[in-house]
């Protein structure tokens, strides 16, 4: 009699483990199909998780808004709704806590600085992960371009719908940041 | 039952202590006395399989296979996990012995980190460890009631202590406050809890007895601000708390090297007074105190908790049966927030308070025959002897002259120790006799 209600407990559990990454998983895919995608300029370098590996850091050159109001203090979670720009890639429109009655698309940012009217902040997909081999490689190739000055060709791949967003792919030169680094 | 004790019997028997027939009997009761508990050896090669096997996994994970598509990923992801979980599900279904469950407990453990690791990896969903670290432990920590597994319940505080340190010390950036790790910790409690009551002399609770204050004292780090001076005050007050918790009469027959609440909160409580026996500590005391602050409000939370086991302690066993080091933190609270403008008072104060945890340590290891606490004392006196050489003037002569003091000291009190303990059992041999 115990036994089987620890079972029934522990099948619970079981369901709960399995529930959370597939909803993960279910969230990712969703924005993946009906989200829109945007091309965000980056700049990747190359840090390591203990458990989930090597992934590249992306630093994206949208990272401030220019808007005088001091009610916006480091930590914040701000909406930053986007638009593409002649070039075809995303640039902030505006900047709010809270929802605007506009037909954009946000992703949400976390403010990190608010000095002389320009609110600096961090993007949420700044992580992309990659076999260990390469993202080393993949930090040497961007400074390689950057050299070069190609910095308009290295940009993240990114769907976003009703606020979140899933980074797909970073492209470098036209190609994936994977495919670029093998050749 | 190990062929050593077999010897032993052995020997009795030739020595005639215990007659043959005893002997076997012994013998007998440990044979059967075993049958039906699982083997010790097993368990543990099998929770360390489960552990190394995970981690392997995890680590294969952490490549980040590109040649597979998202599918495969996916599918390898969930694999792991629906392994752990069918042994998981089967050992206790099947009601198996503890072996299977912290086995399989183990593995499982390690395939939810390893799942939704791979997620994060495939769809480069952004969060930082720490987040990672909160869905892992939030996952994975029914499983230590719902197996009884102590391996899990090990597991959990481990990955607790790393979340409070990664969410409160070493992301710079964004230091925040880790107080879910309050509630991972009281979650393990019953637990550990109902441990003590069935197996107070095990090995396994002997690891826990370390593994909790250890645990404690480094996520305490995260809960210390800016407010530096008064994490000091929040460490001093802990390391009471542990002290006052190791000389709990639930511990009382465990020796003090099983004890680690004893052993961390005594090491710590002298370590950090011997920091406040400096004059510059006291130098840059904070002028003003803000009183609206975190650090002071975990402090007091510490203070009353820490007062509460020692009033315990006090109403059970009296004034006689309180020692120096489970009252020096409110001592130094004391002289912390009612005398601090005193000039050099404190400061003279705090180095009788450690001159004395010295002597009260040398006379617990003259009463109870332990030469290892004595020698403690005398260590903790002379360390403090040593420190005061930095910060006062003292002439070269002087300075030498305590060194030999103190020297001697160390030879003498043993001496006189080993005199006394070979004295009694000389009358105990002649007692039996």
């Amino acid at each position: 009699m115990k036994a089987i209600h620890v079972f029934i407990g522990f099948i619970l559990i079981a369901l709960v483990q399995v529930f959370v990454p597939a909803q993960m998983i279910w969230q990712q895919e969703d924005v993946l199909k009906s989200g829109n995608v945007y091309r965000f300029k980056t700049m990747p370098i190359d840090p390591t998780d203990p458990f989930r590996g090597k992934y590249i850091t992306l630093n994206y050159e949208m990272n401030s808004f220019a808007i005088a109001d001091t009610s916006f203090v480091y930590g914040d979670k701000v909406r930053v709704y986007i638009d593409n720009d002649d070039k075809g890639f995303a640039k902030a429109v505006v900047l709010s806590k809270r929802p605007l009655e506009i037909n954009k698309d946000y992703v949400v940012a976390k403010v990190t600085g608010n000095y002389k009217e320009v609110i600096s902040f961090e993007l949420p997909f700044d992580r992309f992960y990659m076999e260990e081999s390469k993202a080393k490689d993949a930090e040497m190739a961007y400074t390689k371009i950057n050299r070069d000055s190609l910095k308009e060709n290295v940009y993240a791949e990114v769907y976003v719908k009703e606020g979140q967003s899933v980074l797909k792919d970073v492209i470098i030169d036209g190609i994936p940041i994977q495919e670029y680094v093998e050749e | 039952m190990g062929s050593k004790f077999n010897k032993e019997l052995k020997t009795l028997v030739k020595d005639k202590v215990i007659s043959p027939e005893l002997a076997d009997k012994i013998e007998q009761y440990y044979a059967t006395k075993d049958i039906g508990t699982p083997n010790k050896l097993f368990m543990i090669f099998g929770i360390f399989g489960a552990l190394l096997v995970g981690s392997g996994i995890i680590l294969m994970l952490a490549h980040n296979w590109d040649d597979f598509s998202r599918v495969t990923k996916t599918i390898l992801a969930f694999l792991p996990l629906l392994i752990g979980q069918f042994f998981a599900g089967f050992s206790i279904l099947k009601n198996k012995n503890a072996t299977w469950k912290e086995a399989s407990g183990t593995f499982l453990f390690f395939a939810v980190g390893a799942c939704i690791a791979l997620i994060s990896q495939i769809y480069n969903i952004p969060g930082d460890l720490g987040s990672y670290l909160l869905t892992w432990i939030v996952l994975c920590l029914p499983l230590v009631y719902l197996l009884r597994s102590n391996a899990v319940a090990l597991l959990t505080v481990i990955l607790s202590t790393y979340y409070a340190v990664e969410v409160g010390v070493w992301n710079y950036r964004s230091a925040q406050t880790p107080w879910l790790y309050v509630v991972f910790f009281l979650a393990i409690v019953p637990h550990y809890i109902l441990l003590l009551k069935k197996k107070i002399s095990s090995n396994t609770v002997t690891i826990f007895n370390w593994m909790l204050p250890t645990s404690i004292a480094i996520a305490l780090a995260a809960f210390v601000g800016n407010n530096g001076n008064l994490g000091f005050v929040m460490y001093i007050t802990l390391f009471g708390l542990l002290y006052n918790i190791g000389r709990l009469s639930v511990f009382k027959e465990l020796r003090t090297l099983r004890n680690g609440y004893l052993i961390i909160g005594s090491l710590g409580t002298v370590w950090s007074l011997i920091i406040f026996t400096f004059r510059w500590f006291w130098d840059e005391y904070p002028k003003m105190f803000t009183y609206d602050i975190q650090e002071l409000y975990i402090a007091l939370v510490l203070f009353f908790i820490t007062v509460a086991v020692f009033g315990y302690t006090f109403w059970k066993k009296g004034i006689k049966g309180i020692n120096l080091f489970q009252a020096a933190f409110i001592i130094f609270w004391g002289v912390y927030f009612f005398l601090p403008g005193i000039e050099i008072l404190p400061v003279v104060l705090m180095n009788m308070l450690v001159f004395a945890l010295g002597i009260s340590a040398i006379k617990i290891g003259a009463d109870k025959f332990n030469f290892g606490i004595l020698n403690y004392g005398l260590l903790i006196i002379s360390i403090l002897i040593i420190c005061r050489f930095f910060d006062t003037g003292m002439s070269f002569v002087l300075r030498g002259i305590l060194f030999v003091l103190v020297g001697t000291g160390f030879f003498v009190t043993n001496y006189i120790m080993l005199k006394r303990q070979q004295k009694i059992k000389k009358q105990l041999k002649d007692l039996q006799l």
